[in-house]
Order: structure tokens, then C-alpha cells, then sequence
């Protein structure tokens, strides 16, 4: 019994890996864009992107899902994710990749709204030009100073992965369910804790040794 | 030719004019010390002839290229060249902290004239010697002390060989103590003929080591001339009472 | 590493079943009941058997039988709105509940998890598609490539998972619904109690039809394992049919075709 409970668990728990490591590598590059889109000088752009942050933000992710999901289909009449379990799928990623940009906009920009003007001045009379500034002296200060937030959000994420079960995506904790619905044992969805724990432990000890790791200079 | 001449530069801040028409012109091998009290335009002018902010009419231009004239300043690349004419030591230094001495050297060269990095650090090597500070290229600046920070950022400046190289009251955020060893690699840098406009407030060390001295007075050149001559027979009552009140 | 891991869930396994060892249980359920003068009964949204009315009262057939039930033991009726229908034996184990009483069909999951009464209620489970399509699919055999939505550990999805039809398990009946009605899913099986109140004219769903009935189930009101209230629930059945109470509240909420003669 313990090794078909382990098996079907390690499969919802390899659904929400998949889900989590998408996430991060959807988020991460497109919260840097957005966190320009609300820096903007452009008014627009700015009050636009503020908006979607506040919006995104303001709302809980389930919500969020549902809309994502079930929103072309009951309002507007056209299903765009298709039938079958790889449309929710893309609907889950897709709906977590702007939640978490969302999130980690606004940590990008305190960081970078953090950097001191002096930092650009000196690149800019050293003759560098903007991108230059920004990958080559700001951005490496950014991430020493955003690791502690960071971590933070993407330890909710591994545990937020399990909304996905609202719309039909398997993860661990319906698995866990499962088996008290189909056998009456209880016990596999408190084990699913423990799959939890010891990923976002294993987490805990990555950002401790990459804040180690960064510790070699001040800001 | 002038290494930098200006010429009827003003600049304001919401609507409060901080610079009324500056003009004057900087020769090869002049080291230059601007003084005046607070607020009255030196970091500014600075600022403007460094190109971080932008002049509201004026011209100013390097070797005879004109950076800004009448409002248009020059094009992107001849820009990037006109720029590659200066340096500026900044009153806060500036490292970069998370680059390490060297790096904080050579990035720029590396990054902005492409120069290789094997003849980039040989020459940080060399700079870095000039100032006293061999061995210590691997340390990061969090490591170093004010005014090896300062040095190292001179450092920084020189190695992009700059025809004049502007300093922003280099000693200002300096502990006391400090401040000569930053002075005395300046007194070197003018010993060998470098080009440099210092704004200060160490009135010895302008009288010390400029061959020009520009006084500055709420937006004018209220003086100028050889320093013998503005210490000690200044015809102002402005640089009278500036002198006066400046403890040196 | 399997090692360390079997280790661990020992010890995991071990606490739970400390935890529940734990738990005091009382002799006689009716007298648990008795003793703290109300009686918890586990609902869930399910129009006609539960459900809110305007001021927010429950009411429905169930609700209304709950709180006469409750009267005939002397005891307050307190309803429950269970969060996951998936838990409710967890629910009942836990003494979050008494019973649960919310048109459950009699699986063998219920059986066995349960102190069950006897049925009182006939219900169908029941294929939803949209009515543009209705025509299609109005045999059982056409059924069988559409993919569909049903509730997590319902009497839906089990018909659907001995058919082998492919499925996507959702956690409550009004998701399936949703499923069908955003195209997410081709169709669902429900209870026939709630496509009667939920679907066709005059509600968010005017687009879907039930087309074909699956399986019959019967309903029944569930207790804890061992409870002497199912059999007191029997009697209170039997005595309400009689003196005509059960089938008069039965026909306020339009359910009397489907209830059982006692």
C-alpha cells in the first residue's frame, strides 16, 4: 500500500514541479519587464501596468484561475484552452506566470529603485551606455538585494501550486484526496506535507547558500 | 586649441536659475580649482560639463567638438567620442561594490574602448601602483577605507585616458585624517601636467596646486585668475568675505 | 533513500493513529447527541434538497426533514456546509458532523464509511451537454468519446470510470456544470435532482440539456459508523410517511415522484 500511495504521490508531485519550475521560469524574466512598464516615464504605460499589478495583486489566485479558465468559455462564448488535461494545464501556467510577474514586478522595482543615482552616473561617465548600466552594474546589485523577498514569494509558490486542482490539474494533494475518496485512508493526504516541507527545505538551503554566496560585497 | 572651453552656460531648476552665463576655457595641462560656497553653481557646472544633466543654452566643447551648442547637443557617436574626453571622480566615489578593485578598473575599458583584458589590467596594474594601492586588486571596495576608495575611483577615471579629468569636491566625504592621501595623489596627477578642473573646499590645497582659480558666486564667475592673486588680493567683497569665512 | 523515507512515513502514520486513538467516543451516538442539544448535520449547496432561501435560512427537503428530526429528539438543528463532499467520512469521524444529509447516494464508499439509513429518495445520475448538441448524443453508446467533467468521489464519476469514458474530476457538481457550460468539458454527469434545478430556462445554464439517465442510486442520510441514530432515523421515516408530513414537505420541493413508500 505505502509504495502505490508513494507512486501516485510522486506523480502529483511531479505535476506541481512542473508547474512550480514553469512558473519561475515564466515570471522571473516577464516581472522584470513589467517592474519597467510601471517605472515607465511614459504615463500610460505606467498607469497601465499599475493597474494590471494592483489588479493581479488585489484578486486571489483562485479567482484568477477561474477566469483564466472558464472566463472564455461562460462569458464570451469561445473556449480557447480546448478539451483535455493540456489546456488546463497551459491555463494553470499561464495564469501563475502573470500572478507571479505581478509579484515579483514590484520586488524588482524596489531593488532597482534602490540603487543609488550615482551607480548609473558613474557608469555613464565611464562611457557605458544603458544597457551596459543596467545589466553590467545594476542588475547584479538588484539580485543581492531581492534575494530575501524572492524567496520568500517562490516559497508560496510551491505551496500555491496546489490551486491547481480547482480546474482539473492533478497535483499532489488531489492525489492525496483520492485516497481517502476511493479507500477511506486519510493518511496520504497529511503525507503530502511532507513532500512539501522537504522541498521547500531544500529551497531554504538553496537562497541560504546564494545569499552566502552574495555576502562578499555591501550595498 | 582649449582642452574645454564654456561658453554663456546656464542652466535652472524650476525656474530658479542656478547657473546665469558661465564662460571660461581650460588649457592643456591647467589644473583648474573651482571654489565658492554651497549653492553656488560649482557641482552644478560640473554636472553640466560632464554631461549628467543638460545645459538650458550655452555651448560647451572639448578639443573644439562641441558637446551642446544653442540647445543641440551633438549626435550619439560623435557624443560617445566627445564624452570619452573627460572623467569625473565623484564626491562619493561611486565603486562599483559588487565589482572587485580591479574589475571596477577594467570594466569600462573592456566594456566601452574594447581593449583587451590583458593590456587592461597591466595597465590598472600601473595606475594602481600611482596610487599606492598595489595588491589590493582583488579587495572589494567594502573593504577599503574612504580614502582608498576614492583613489581606486581615480584610478578608474585615469584609466580611460582622459584629456581633463573633473573632481567633485574629492575630500568632502572623507574623515580628516583621510583627506591627504587622496590630496597628495592629485598633487601628483598636476605634477605631471595632467588636465583637471577641481571643484574643492581645501582652499590650501587649491592654492597649492592650481595654476587657475575660479570663484564662483551665486550663478557667475564672480573671479578669476592665479591663485597668488585671488588669496591674497582678491578685489571682491564677495571673495573677501568667502575667504574670510573659509577656515584654512 | 526509500529507507529514509519509509522511516519517516512510519512515524507520520503512527502520530495520525495516536491522534485518533485519542479521540474519546461516547457509548451511544443519540445519547452524544442528546447530551450537547444539537445536532450537526453536514450539508452541502443542493438545490432542492439543500439550500438558502432569501434571508438565508437553509431550507430544501433534506433541511426541512433535518430540523423535524432534530425536533423529535429534543435536540437544536445546526447545519453544516461541508467544504469538500470528497471528506465527509473524515467529517463525520472527526465529530465535526452528526450526519450528513444532503441527497448522498449509497456507494459502497458511503456503506462503508457510514451508518447508513435506509434509502428514501431515488435519484438518477444524468448526462448535461449543450442543447445544440443534445441530439447527438442521446444514447448511452454515443457517449463514449466525449470527455467529461464530474465531481470528485461522486456517484457521477463512477459511473463514468466503469464505463472508461475519459474524465476530468472536479471538487463540487456546480464545477462540472461550469465545465460543460465554458466547453471546457463536452459533458457531465450529475445528480438528476440538481440538472433539474440548475439547467435550462431561467438559469445561468439556458444552454444545456440532460440527455441520458446513467445509473438509478438511492439516497440515504449517513452517520457515524455504529451510530444508533440511522435506526432512529428509520423509525422517524417511517412515522412521518405515515401520518403523510414526509410526503407533504416532499411535494413543497417538487421531489415526491422520487421518494420511496416506507
Amino acid at each position: 500500500m505505502f509504495e502505490t500511495v508513494l507512486q501516485a504521490l510522486f506523480e502529483g508531485f511531479s505535476k506541481s514541479l512542473e508547474i512550480f519550475v514553469l512558473t519561475l521560469l515564466g515570471a522571473l524574466p516577464l516581472g522584470l519587464i513589467i517592474s519597467f512598464g510601471s517605472m515607465s516615464r511614459f504615463v500610460p504605460l505606467k498607469i497601465f501596468t499599475r493597474g494590471l499589478v494592483w489588479v493581479v495583486r488585489g484578486t486571489p489566485l483562485m479567482l484568477q484561475l477561474i477566469i483564466f479558465f472558464y472566463g472564455p468559455g461562460l462569458l464570451l462564448g469561445t473556449n480557447i484552452w480546448g478539451i483535455g488535461s493540456q489546456g488546463r494545464f497551459v491555463a494553470v501556467i499561464v495564469a501563475f506566470i502573470l500572478n507571479y510577474a505581478c509579484y515579483f514586478s514590484e520586488i524588482y522595482r524596489g531593488g532597482i529603485e534602490g540603487i543609488p543615482r550615482g551607480q548609473y552616473e558613474a557608469g555613464q561617465v565611464l562611457g557605458m551606455n544603458k544597457g551596459q548600466i543596467f545589466f553590467r552594474i545594476v542588475l547584479p546589485q538588484v539580485i543581492k538585494r531581492i534575494v530575501p523577498p524572492m524567496s520568500n514569494e517562490i516559497i508560496t509558490l510551491v505551496k500555491d501550486t496546489s490551486l491547481a486542482r480547482i480546474i482539473g490539474v492533478y497535483e499532489i494533494i488531489y492525489f492525496g484526496e483520492k485516497f481517502i475518496k476511493s479507500n477511506g485512508i486519510i493518511w496520504p493526504l497529511f503525507f503530502t506535507g511532507i513532500f512539501y516541507l522537504l522541498f521547500s527545505g531544500v529551497l531554504t538551503l538553496l537562497f541560504g547558500y546564494i545569499e552566502k554566496k552574495l555576502s562578499y560585497y555591501k550595498v | 586649441m582649449a582642452v574645454l572651453e564654456i561658453k554663456d552656460l546656464k542652466k535652472s531648476f524650476d525656474n530658479t536659475e542656478v547657473l546665469k552665463g558661465i564662460s571660461f576655457t581650460v588649457e592643456k595641462g591647467e589644473a583648474v580649482a573651482i571654489i565658492g560656497s554651497s549653492g553656488s553653481g560649482k557641482s552644478t557646472l560640473l554636472r553640466c560639463a560632464t554631461d549628467l544633466e543638460k545645459a538650458d543654452s550655452g555651448s560647451i566643447s572639448y578639443n573644439g567638438k562641441y558637446l551642446v551648442r544653442d540647445k543641440v547637443y551633438a549626435e550619439k557617436e560623435e557624443k560617445s567620442e566627445i564624452c570619452s574626453c573627460f572623467g569625473l571622480v565623484f564626491q562619493n566615489f561611486n565603486l562599483f561594490p559588487h565589482l572587485s578593485v580591479m574589475q571596477n578598473i577594467i570594466e569600462a575599458p573592456m566594456l566601452v574602448k574594447k581593449v583587451s583584458r590583458e593590456d587592461a589590467e597591466k595597465k590598472a596594474r600601473d595606475l594602481l601602483s600611482q596610487m599606492g594601492l598595489s595588491g589590493r586588486e582583488n579587495a572589494y571596495p567594502c573593504e577599503l577605507s574612504g580614502g582608498q576608495q576614492q583613489r581606486v575611483a581615480i584610478a578608474r577615471a585615469l584609466a580611460l585616458d582622459p584629456d581633463v579629468l573633473f573632481f567633485d569636491e574629492p575630500t568632502s566625504a572623507l574623515d580628516p585624517e583621510l583627506t591627504g592621501e587622496v590630496l597628495a595623489v592629485i598633487k601628483k596627477l598636476a605634477d605631471s601636467d595632467m588636465t583637471m578642473v577641481i571643484v574643492t573646499h581645501e582652499m590650501a590645497f587649491a592654492k597649492d596646486v592650481a595654476n587657475k582659480v575660479i570663484f564662483m558666486d551665486e550663478g557667475v564667475i564672480a573671479e578669476e585668475g592665479k591663485p597668488e592673486d585671488l588669496f591674497y588680493n582678491p578685489k571682491t567683497e564677495r571673495l573677501k568675505a568667502f575667504l574670510h569665512n573659509a577656515s584654512y | 533513500m526509500k529507507k529514509i523515507l519509509a522511516a519517516l512515513m512510519a512515524t507520520v502514520m503512527m502520530a495520525i493513529c495516536l491522534a485518533g486513538c485519542g479521540a474519546k467516543k461516547p457509548d451511544s451516538d443519540m445519547q452524544y447527541v442528546k447530551d450537547k442539544g444539537t445536532l450537526l448535520v453536514g450539508i452541502t449547496d443542493f438545490a432542492p434538497m439543500d439550500y438558502k432561501d432569501e434571508d438565508g435560512k437553509w431550507i430544501g427537503f433534506d433541511a426541512d426533514m433535518a430540523t423535524k428530526f432534530a425536533d423529535s429528539l429534543g435536540v437544536k438543528v445546526e447545519f453544516v456546509e461541508l467544504a469538500d463532499w470528497g471528506k465527509k467520512i473524515m467529517e463525520l469521524d472527526d465529530y465535526q458532523v452528526d450526519c450528513v444529509w444532503n441527497g448522498m447516494t449509497l456507494n459502497e464508499e458511503v456503506l462503508n464509511g457510514m451508518e447508513t439509513s435506509k434509502p428514501y429518495c431515488k435519484n438518477q445520475q444524468v448526462v448535461v451537454v449543450k442543447s445544440d448538441v443534445a441530439d447527438k448524443y442521446s444514447t448511452k453508446e454515443s457517449l463514449k468519446d466525449l470527455t467529461f467533467a464530474v465531481e470528485d468521489g461522486s456517484a457521477g464519476q463512477d459511473v463514468v470510470e466503469a464505463n472508461k469514458w475519459k474524465s476530468t474530476a472536479l471538487p463540487a457538481q456546480s464545477d462540472a456544470l461550469k465545465e460543460v457550460g465554458a466547453g471546457t468539458s463536452e459533458a457531465c454527469v450529475i445528480d438528476l435532482l440538481m440538472a433539474g434545478a440548475m439547467i435550462g430556462e431561467g438559469t445561468s445554464y439556458a444552454d444545456l440539456v440532460r440527455t441520458v439517465s446513467l445509473t438509478e442510486e438511492d439516497y440515504g442520510v449517513g452517520f457515524r459508523k455504529g451510530s444508533d441514530l440511522a435506526e432512529e432515523l428509520n423509525k422517524f421515516f417511517k412515522a412521518c410517511y405515515d401520518d403523510g408530513s414526509l410526503m407533504q414537505i416532499a411535494t413543497t420541493y417538487g421531489v415526491q415522484k422520487t421518494m420511496v413508500e416506507w
